[in-house]
């Protein structure tokens, strides 16, 4: 196994951002997220996920798609260049790992391939990093998730007292490890077990009780203390809701597409007014569909990667182990 | 079981079985020790989820919002900040005084979830008050039917005087206007968008939000700075001089921006043009920038 120390991790992140931007969690007034990472000596990983999830490194909260203008009776269009930007993120957490594997589904298959996020995802290499410690809000291995190995990623590190623990795991990655063989030895070290999380739920069945579940009362009591708001949503790394709209200005315009959260009046307002989906009742019990059946039914998997961000920051504490339990244990007739 | 957890579980009992209410809005326990949560009871064999503890810092008036509708009565628990909250829905006409049964407790404070995270209850000592309460003058109710006080005191606080509200305006006053900018612009980059601060205020009652209507063109739905900032000064000025300084709004935000030393500033201005004045306290006095005396200043005519 390579290992590289840890007073030397900023040489090997220097090297790689010769040809790339080097993304790392970084923390400012208490928020961490992944930013690019400019030289600092110190470069730290605080257990558990980032406040913010990578997600928007691929699909940005906010991205123009499109310019146009009008000239007369002509109209033209103008594409934009597609990302070219090459990245190495550093230091995602094996739920977060698996996030992107669930945005890749929605974005890159069954028919329809986004450009933006394909290119960012091929232009991107994931460096993963075992949890030593899990927070407890941590509930990944419910969703059979590894915290010390992570899946579709291109580099796996385990923390050490003195450095990381480095193996490749794609062809890419082990061209990323070459570039910097110098920085690293071989050591005989074996790679320290994950942290195993305290938050603990068992979603098995969960979706084919859900499909049984549209109409049930169970929903009449979950959505009275949901205010509404978007935190789970927008925090959630698997969530991948937008909207597109236009701005124009004089001739001249663009189209952008932004977040959109389930959990908003205007997600579903249809143009006359009707809107399907009237109240928090209704917009709850989609949140929870769409994890834990839509997208299960679509894909083949649960659309939750046990992060613990939309219980740890909802303003009201929902929490969704606790709701996966509760549907569990409905009573349905037959 | 501390004794105000006790006493709401005997009167929310009571107040169901008698069919006084339809419903009793408290707090729960989450799945960790230091999340409380709010909580709809509506049959009386459900009261023992009701509890009373340092994390029940939700202001349940909102709630009230939801239940308008409702033919009979909802009772719900207020600590003082929160009871601020009910003043100000009535006073904004948004609900019936006959239709709501308070229940005051005396709130010993409670103490920020975020700071407990882990941690373990042997830690309950030490972690610190909501900002909210460290400036906390008023821990009973100023409107109820009847109150719960226990007597205890504010944990953490103990006898020591409430600190100054406007410490952190002033600190952000003493910057360069240009300084001020970049604070300001750099809290706003972070801004998400989940108006999770709205949706918590008792001040934004708006039937409909113009931030829900995204075509309406006034601000785009894009997620960046400047429209960011734009909502965020928008619903500042919109809640002027109603704001009960509940804190809400940035105990919610999940990025932490210190939403109420925006609020603050200008509850400082119009403390400074129009002569003391607390929202909430009351709902016969005026708002200030709700009603017109002929000694305003008018200068700016």
């Amino acid at each position: 196994m390579l290992k590289v120390k840890r007073d030397k991790l900023p040489q090997v992140l220097s090297v790689w951002s010769e040809e790339a931007v080097v993304y790392t969690p970084q923390e400012e007034d208490g928020v961490s997220t992944f930013r690019p990472w400019t030289g600092q000596a110190e470069v730290t990983f605080k257990p558990g996920s980032t406040v913010l999830p990578p997600k928007e490194l691929f699909f940005p909260r906010t991205e123009e798609m499109y310019r146009y203008r009008v000239e007369g009776q002509a109209a033209f269009l103008e594409e934009l260049s597609l990302p070219q930007q090459k990245c190495v993120l550093v230091g995602v957490r094996s739920c977060d790992a698996r996030s992107l594997l669930l945005l890749d589904d929605v974005f890159l298959t069954k028919g329809y391939v986004d450009e933006f996020y394909r290119r960012r995802r091929e232009n991107t290499l994931v460096v993963a990093l075992a949890c030593r410690e899990a927070l407890d809000t941590c509930f990944c291995t419910s969703l059979g998730v590894d915290p010390a190995r992570a899946e579709g990623v291109d580099i796996q590190a385990w923390e050490k007292d003195d450095g990381y623990l480095l193996q490749a795991t794609s062809e890419r990655g082990k061209a990323l490890l070459d570039k910097v063989g110098t920085l690293l030895t071989e050591v005989s070290e074996e790679p320290p077990a994950g942290a195993r999380p305290s938050l603990e739920v068992d979603p098995e069945g969960v979706t084919e009780k859900l499909q049984r579940m549209f109409e049930h009362p169970f929903w009449d009591d979950l959505w009275h203390k949901c205010v509404g708001c978007a935190a789970c949503t927008f925090l959630c790394p698997t969530c991948h809701c937008f909207d597109i709209q236009s701005e124009n200005r004089g001739n001249e315009g663009f189209k952008f597409r932004c977040w959109d959260s389930c959990m908003f009046a205007e997600y579903t307002r249809m143009a006359g007014g009707h809107n399907p989906r009237p109240t928090r009742k209704e917009r709850v019990r989609n949140r929870i569909l769409h994890k834990l059946r839509y997208f299960p039914e679509r894909y083949g998997k649960l659309g939750c990667v046990g992060c613990g961000r939309c219980l740890e920051r909802c303003p009201v504490h929902m929490d969704i182990t606790k709701i996966i339990q509760a549907i569990k244990e409905v009573a349905l007739d037959g | 079981m501390n004794k105000i957890t006790e006493r709401m579980r005997e009167r929310a009992q009571e107040l169901l079985a008698k069919g006084e209410v339809e419903w009793v809005i408290g707090w729960e326990k989450g799945s960790l020790w230091y999340h409380s949560s709010p909580a709809f009871v509506r049959r009386p064999e459900e009261v023992e989820r009701l509890i009373w503890d340092d994390f029940c810092a939700n202001n349940l008036a909102k709630y009230l919002l939801d239940f308008t509708q409702l033919e009979g009565k909802v009772a719900l628990f207020v600590k003082g900040c929160d009871s601020k909250g009910i003043n100000r829905l009535l006073q904004d006409q948004q609900i019936e005084r006959e239709k709501v049964y308070i229940i005051g407790i005396t709130c010993p404070g409670v103490r920020d979830a975020r700071k407990a995270r882990g941690k373990g209850p042997e830690a309950l000592e030490t972690i610190d008050l909501e900002e909210r309460c460290t400036f906390c003058t008023r821990p009973e109710p100023v409107i109820f039917d009847e109150i719960i006080n226990t007597g205890e005191k504010l944990p953490g606080r103990g006898e020591k005087e409430p600190r100054d509200r406007f410490t952190e305006v002033e600190r952000l006053l003493a910057l360069s206007p240009d300084e001020r900018y970049e604070f300001w612009a750099k809290q706003y980059e972070r801004c998400l968008r989940c108006y999770a601060c709205r949706n918590v205020c008792p001040a934004c009652n708006c039937r409909e939000c113009i931030f829900d209507r995204s075509q309406s063109g006034w601000c785009s739905k894009r997620i960046v700075k400047t429209e960011n900032e734009f909502y965020g000064l928008t619903r500042a000025l919109h809640v002027a001089g109603r704001c009960i300084e509940c804190g809400e709004c940035e105990r919610v935000c999940p990025v932490g921006i210190p939403i109420m030393s925006l609020h603050r500033k200008i509850i400082k201005d119009l403390n400074e043009l129009f002569g003391p004045y607390e929202a909430g306290l009351d709902t016969e006095t005026p708002p200030p920038l709700g009603t017109y005396r002929t000694e305003d200043p008018d200068y700016f005519v």
